[in-house]
């Protein structure tokens, strides 16, 4: 809607000067809203007159609301500003590497504290982790809080000589953060909410190579937002625990030293950070991609209260206790090792599955939403399942692909 | 005055240079013009308009109404902010222009065209999921291990000549979803044959509008690795395909596919790097062309589509290409060279690799000679002997092995090559139907064995 106030006040009303105080407005303007933005400029195109009635209100109203939450990263400069801006937010980490792991890596600064976003990795088990900002300050780091199930870490950087193990002294002023001391000029703010749209142009800044030194800013690549997705991955071989989602983007960043890095939009606003190296499985295809500021916001959330708790990882997983999968009613067919379709064999009278109206030699396409190519596939999608949920089918009988909702009764009928 | 303002267009123009070409030139008469009133800097911008146009892309007019529209409003805002920064605030001709464009204005301009190509190409997309199948035989060796020659390494065994069936590459065909797009109303898709290498036993289509339906696969085309699908629907919209002249080197590329499921395709932009390329079958994009969206479209500024998203490589092989995924260096049959063969793809008639069936001694640097002839083969039968000498093929002179290469392999089998041979001091001319690998006989045993100590150039692939 910013994007749109701004583009309407310099075609509603050319030629006065404003060109300034409009670029401005879109410096700061947020890029989301396209869908509606685009049926107002329609509407625009159709009628001046609505034009100009619709785009001085809500040029004023927008400009006024994007000055009000201008981020710390949003410039209202060129393009120059918003990459130094960027640059200035991310921070080269170096620690331990072994084998094809590199020993250097990124890291996003969130707080003036010296809270620090990153990856989890191998570079962060280092005893002690350098850290070196824009302006080549160096900093010693500590992971506080690590999650390998979204593998994310939280680091505290501290300044140089101070023991990392030892906790930082308290200090009674509010304003300077109690645990490291220090008062960093520029951070990230990370939004709770993020709206991208196909083919936005997006910005990866990263210690690529290790390729910025000393005083040196990370790299900055540019690409496009390609589409957000659920992240379904392996990691060398293994499966890539995180399966929440991810941004895909056109920018290789997938290198050595990038991951941690941060994504923003054209106005230096952090919409990602720079995941991992994984492949994908529905593409065996290596993926440049961001963990969506959205998630990193409810990591950090999560991260300092319990931090604040005394806790440097998340809680265990409760035992799933003895939580059998439910029985649909349904028998898949099986021959000896090779891999088969997921074809029905069987369906048991009066069973869930009956009920829903499946039939022998259906072949399963997918449970909820998962696709299964075999019989190993439809076991390990059951396994989750949980008994009393309805289930999802996806079917294909001869050439008609169907639908079907397996309700299953509570056991305690 | 209007040299000033010219200059500073010039300069604009130049950075938008990939817009100006493709759009803004085309949308400024039919949607500014009727739009701008009468005062005297309105009159300027008009003027300007104008000088855009005849300095960007004289001659363009051809659009589609409906696309245009579309994309004349989202640049509408982005070219009124060009010419205010163009035009001086006030009417003194005197002053000189001052404003400057911000990057991120081109920038933002872009972004909004590539987001409503994409959501308008969206009808047109659909999902295919296959089920079963098993992974393509041959995917042993990397593309590139065989091209460093490595004068260590044991020569190749007879069955990598390169007009056999080459060694893919080291990818793992996956079992997500993939890209075609709609190419008729009743229900023909084309896409790549990339996404039926493992032969499933399966297709499933989802349609834009959501319907899911089951695809037969008509035919394929290995050499251009297309293939078409059809479905049993009716009144699909179609999209409209760039024609050769509206396709040039440096315009915007947007490359959209469905890998990643969902309902919003994948985009991924770039530029149209280079035509003709692939003996003039493809055209290449540095948009990260991948199996995310390999059978999915290349499309322009306007929506049209450019071409079909393919794997593609000189060397043959199912798979040959696809090692240069997400490298810069993409390729996508133009809509040209689909319609040439669409006639015969709904007949059933797929197009493989074409091959003669010889066996050359890359080694050799005086020329390209036969050493060995499969038996049966198609030059076998036309008469070609080991020891002859090609000289020339397809009407390109054959002075060494990447000659032949070139001329012969994105022909497909079934076509026929003309063949000049020298055989000692006379001069044979032959008619040479190639053969699909599958049909040729082994290579007979030679007399004199091979002798690998000579150092080797880099052996070409495919042919």
């Amino acid at each position: 809607m910013k994007h749109l106030g701004s583009f309407i006040s310099t075609c509603a009303i050319p030629g006065r000067g404003r060109a300034g105080e409009s670029a401005g407005a879109q410096a700061r303007g947020s890029l989301a809203a396209h869908d509606r933005a685009r049926s107002l400029q329609v509407q625009g195109l159709r009628s001046r007159k609505s034009w100009r009635a619709c785009a001085i209100p809500v040029l004023v109203v927008l400009y006024s609301a994007s000055v009000a939450r201008s981020s710390p990263a949003a410039a209202s400069g060129g393009l120059d500003e918003v990459i130094a801006a960027t640059q200035s937010r991310v921070i080269k980490l170096y620690g331990l590497g072994a084998g094809q792991q590199a020993g250097y890596g990124s890291g996003i600064i969130v707080s003036a504290s010296g809270e620090v976003l990153t990856v989890e990795s191998l570079l962060i088990d280092a005893r002690s982790i350098r850290a070196i900002d824009a302006a080549g300050k160096r900093y010693e780091a500590a992971a506080v809080y690590r999650d390998p199930s979204r593998q994310l870490a939280l680091l505290q950087l501290r300044r140089p000589g101070q023991p990392v193990d030892v906790p930082a002294p308290v200090t009674e002023s509010e304003d300077v953060p109690a645990t490291s001391g220090l008062q960093l000029p520029a951070y990230f703010d990370v939004p709770a909410h993020i709206d991208l749209i196909g083919g936005q142009w997006v910005l990866a800044a990263g210690n690529a190579f290790r390729i910025a030194d000393g005083d040196e800013p990370v790299t900055v690549a540019r690409g496009v937002f390609s589409t957000r997705t659920r992240l379904d991955a392996r990691r060398r071989l293994k499966d890539y625990p995180y399966r929440g989602d991810v941004l895909v983007i056109d920018c290789i960043t997938n290198n050595p030293g990038m991951p941690g890095g941060a994504l923003v939009d054209l106005d230096g606003r952090l919409v990602g950070m720079i995941g991992r190296e994984v492949q994908a499985n529905q593409t065996n295809t290596h993926l440049n991609y961001a963990l969506p500021a959205d998630v990193l916001s409810a990591f950090l959330s999560e991260a300092r209260a319990a931090v604040a708790a005394g806790r440097h990882a998340p809680a265990e997983d409760r035992e799933r206790g003895d939580d059998r999968p439910p029985d649909l009613g349904l028998r898949i067919a099986r021959t000896g090792y090779r891999t088969v379709l997921p074809f029905v064999e069987r369906v048991i009278r009066g069973t869930p599955a009956a009920r829903a109206g499946l039939r022998s030699d259906d072949l399963i396409l997918s449970i909820n939403g998962r696709q299964i190519s075999s019989a190993e596939d439809f076991d390990a999608v059951v396994a989750t399942l949980r008994a009393g949920d309805a289930v999802d089918l996806v079917i294909r009988r001869d050439r008609d692909i169907k639908s079907i909702r397996i309700e299953q009764k509570e056991v305690s009928e | 005055m209007r040299e000033s303002v010219n200059d500073r267009l010039h300069e604009v123009s130049l950075q938008m240079r990939p817009h100006a070409r493709a759009v803004l030139s085309r949308l400024v008469p039919h949607s500014l013009f009727p739009s701008l009133p009468h005062s005297p800097s309105r009159r300027r911008a008009v003027v300007v308009c104008a000088v855009i146009m005849a300095w960007s892309a004289p001659g363009a007019s051809a659009r589609p109404p409906h696309i245009a529209s579309c994309t004349s409003c989202i640049l509408m805002p982005f070219l009124g902010q060009a010419i205010e920064s163009a035009t001086p605030s006030e009417d003194e001709g005197s002053t000189p222009p001052t404003a400057s464009v911000d990057e991120r204005t081109i920038l933002r301009a872009g972004q909004a065209v590539f987001h409503a190509v994409a959501e308008q190409t969206r009808r047109f997309l659909v999902r295919i999921d296959t089920v079963g199948g098993a992974q393509p035989p041959e995917q042993i060796t990397q593309a590139d291990e065989s091209e460093d020659g490595d004068e260590d390494a044991p020569p190749r065994p007879r069955s990598q000549s390169p007009f056999r069936d080459a060694p893919g590459s080291s990818f793992t065909i996956a079992d997500g979803p993939t890209t075609g797009i709609i190419y008729s109303a009743d229900g023909y898709v084309v896409t790549s044959s990339f996404n039926f290498v493992r032969d499933p036993q399966l297709i499933n289509v989802t349609l834009p509008d959501g319907r899911r339906l089951a695809a037969d696969l008509v035919a394929r085309d290995q050499v251009r690795k297309l293939a078409l699908l059809k479905v049993d629907a009716r009144g699909l919209d179609v999209p409209v395909w760039a024609t050769r002249d509206q396709i040039t080197v440096g315009q915007w590329a947007v490359a959209l596919g469905l890998g990643f499921g969902g309902e919003r395709p994948a985009v991924s932009v770039g530029i149209i790097s280079a035509v003709g390329r692939m003996s003039g079958n493809a055209i290449q994009s540095d948009a990260r062309i991948s199996p995310v969206n390999y059978g999915g479209p290349l499309v322009d500024v306007e929506g049209r589509i450019l071409g079909v998203c393919v794997p593609m490589a000189q060397r043959p092989g199912e798979l040959a290409g696809v090692e240069m995924y997400d490298s810069g260096v993409g390729f996508a049959v133009p809509g040209w060279r689909v319609d040439e063969i669409i006639a015969d793809l709904k007949q059933g008639v797929s197009f493989y690799r074409g091959w003669l069936g010889i066996n050359v001694n890359v080694r050799r640097q005086d020329g390209v000679f036969i050493e060995n002839i499969a038996d049966p083969s198609p030059l076998r039968s036309a008469g070609g002997l080991p020891g002859d000498q090609i000289v020339e093929a397809a009407g390109q002179p054959v002075l060494h092995f990447g000659h032949l290469v070139q001329a012969l392999y994105m022909l497909p089998a079934g076509r026929t090559v003309h063949l000049v041979l020298q055989r000692g001091d006379a001069r044979i001319e032959l008619d040479v139907p190639l053969a699909r690998g599958v049909d040729l006989g082994p290579l007979p045993e030679l007399e004199e064995p091979f002798d690998p100590s000579e150092p080797a150039p880099a052996p070409p692939h495919g042919g």
